[in-house]
């Protein structure tokens, strides 16, 4: 028998069917915060290329934003590797579990009659003619459709877990983390979870952050789409490399189509000495700038000891290269923001 | 009485050449075999060829349906390997070589393939993919 491209809800019976997608990824479900006047100040912390300082500058702008006074929630985006509490010495707390739906077959109340299966945009259950469909997991995507249109209710909503969130405090700002289960496929859902929390503290306590700073993974893929979606404010960290121009420029491209406002930041920039050239080519594509991190030994002791360069109570050099770089970041970064403490 | 489903280019048939791709190719051709003897020759196109994922299931569901028990691939990925061992369909390893469908039956009736069980390359390996054999691209692991 042969199975037609592009069936849609088939023999659906006669309720009408309601698609809900609220376990699918979907970045435009969320609301735009901007139209809220006192919501905090979320900035989103990317970069295309892997190694960059993502995680280096977010951890140090969020200790900065505490030392100055603000509420800060720093939220780790980068479910397959999260690693942000590592750097400021803290410890996985407060684990929650991230559901994600699975169909459980109801043998005996199934039908065979295979309308699920038909209706399964990703082919996710095997249906063969008169048989119990089996479903084949690693396709699911958990739109829930096979249980909406089942006509004998043969299909339950189950759920697996595909990865954990966790909440936790370090140098008095709070983090929020999101980890993906090794070898599960859908990252995008956690990042989702991860946007369901913070929307749901700005509903609920809209006066417990004055700045949320949020760290991608590299790449620009929806994980990080849906999180520079969620930013008033984007910084791409790069470094002064073909690499990292390139993926810069994909990063900027996201951006752009995102609306979002961006200011990238320079890491490394003394590497072998091509700062100026590497400066002035961004000067030439209109890339504005945030600022600069010269390669720095401080910089370098900080991440090895899993303290950050910028806590206040640090016993890094306070006129050093470094910590002169990330001030003068911080600065302009208050400045964009519009922030007077 | 043994059904062995083949992928096929074209229409498919005995004189066709076997597909070495599962999901993405353009026929099956069904070969009834009984007493060592071909009885029976059906093509079935396959539908799945361009689809945007799942084919590997679609196309082990068209397998299934036409009754096959026996299935003899090139390549095959994960999701179809998934399919067709939980419906319990015999899988052999064709030689990397460009041959008919009839060719590759009386390697099988000769008994000279081997049984497999798992992917032998990734998701979507035969996507955007031209049929027959890649020139000198080794197989992978055998089950």
């Amino acid at each position: 028998m042969g199975w037609e491209e592009g069936v849609v809800l088939v023999g659906a019976g006669e309720e009408e069917v309601e698609v809900n997608r609220s376990n699918q990824v979907n970045s435009f479900n969320l609301k735009d915060y901007k139209l809220m006047p006192n919501k905090p100040k979320i900035v989103c912390v990317t970069g295309g290329k892997g190694g960059t300082g993502k995680t280096l500058v977010a951890v140090n702008l969020a200790i900065m934003f505490k030392n100055s006074g603000y509420k800060t929630l720093l939220v780790d985006g980068d479910s397959e590797n999260p690693n942000t509490y590592l750097l400021m010495g803290g410890q996985l707390e407060n684990q929650t579990e991230v559901p994600f739906f699975k169909p459980k077959i109801l043998e005996e109340e199934c039908t065979k009659c295979g309308i699920c299966a038909k209706n399964c945009a990703p082919h996710a259950l095997l249906y063969i003619d008169n048989s119990v469909p089996i479903p084949i997991l690693t396709v699911c995507s958990g739109c829930r459709l096979c249980y909406k249109v089942c006509p004998v209710n043969a299909i339950e909503p189950d759920y697996k877990v595909i990865g954990w969130t966790y909440s936790t405090k370090a140098y008095d700002v709070d983090l929020l983390i999101g980890e993906l289960k090794p070898g599960e496929a859908r990252s995008a859902a956690i990042i989702d979870t991860l946007m369901n929390k913070i929307e749901n503290i700005i509903d609920n306590e809209p006066d417990k952050y004055d700045i949320i700073v949020l760290d991608t993974a590299p790449g620009a893929h929806c994980d990080v789409e849906l999180l520079i979606g969620k930013a008033d404010l984007v910084i791409p960290v790069t470094e002064p490399t073909k690499f990292g121009k390139l993926d810069l420029i994909r990063i900027i491209e996201l951006i752009k189509i995102l609306n979002k406002d961006y200011r990238a930041i320079v890491n490394r920039s003394s590497l072998l000495g091509f700062r100026d050239q590497f400066m002035e080519e961004l000067n030439s594509m209109n890339i504005p700038l945030l600022g600069d991190i010269p390669l720095n030994d401080d910089i370098v002791a900080s991440y090895c000891q899993a303290i950050p360069l910028m806590d206040a109570d640090g016993e890094f050099d306070r006129s050093g290269e470094g910590y002169q770089a990330f001030l003068n970041i911080f600065n302009n970064l208050r400045e964009w923001i519009g922030l007077n403490k | 009485m043994v059904i062995i489903a083949i992928p096929s280019d074209g229409e498919g048939g005995l004189k066709d050449k076997m597909n070495s791709r599962f999901g993405r190719c353009s026929s099956f051709t069904f070969v009834t075999v009984e007493n060592n003897e071909i009885t029976g020759v059906k093509t079935v196109p396959n539908p799945a060829s361009e689809a945007m994922g799942g084919a590997g299931i679609q196309a082990a569901q068209i397998v299934a349906n036409n009754g096959a028990n026996e299935l003899i691939v090139g390549f095959l990925g994960p999701n179809a390997a998934q399919s067709l061992n939980a419906l319990n369909i015999k899988i052999f390893q064709a030689p990397n070589q460009e041959l008919t469908i009839k060719e590759i039956v009386d390697i099988r009736l000769k008994g000279k393939m081997d049984l497999i069980s798992s992917a032998n390359v990734g998701s979507h390996y035969g996507m955007g993919r031209g049929g027959g054999f890649g020139g000198g691209r080794g197989r992978g692991s055998r089950g």
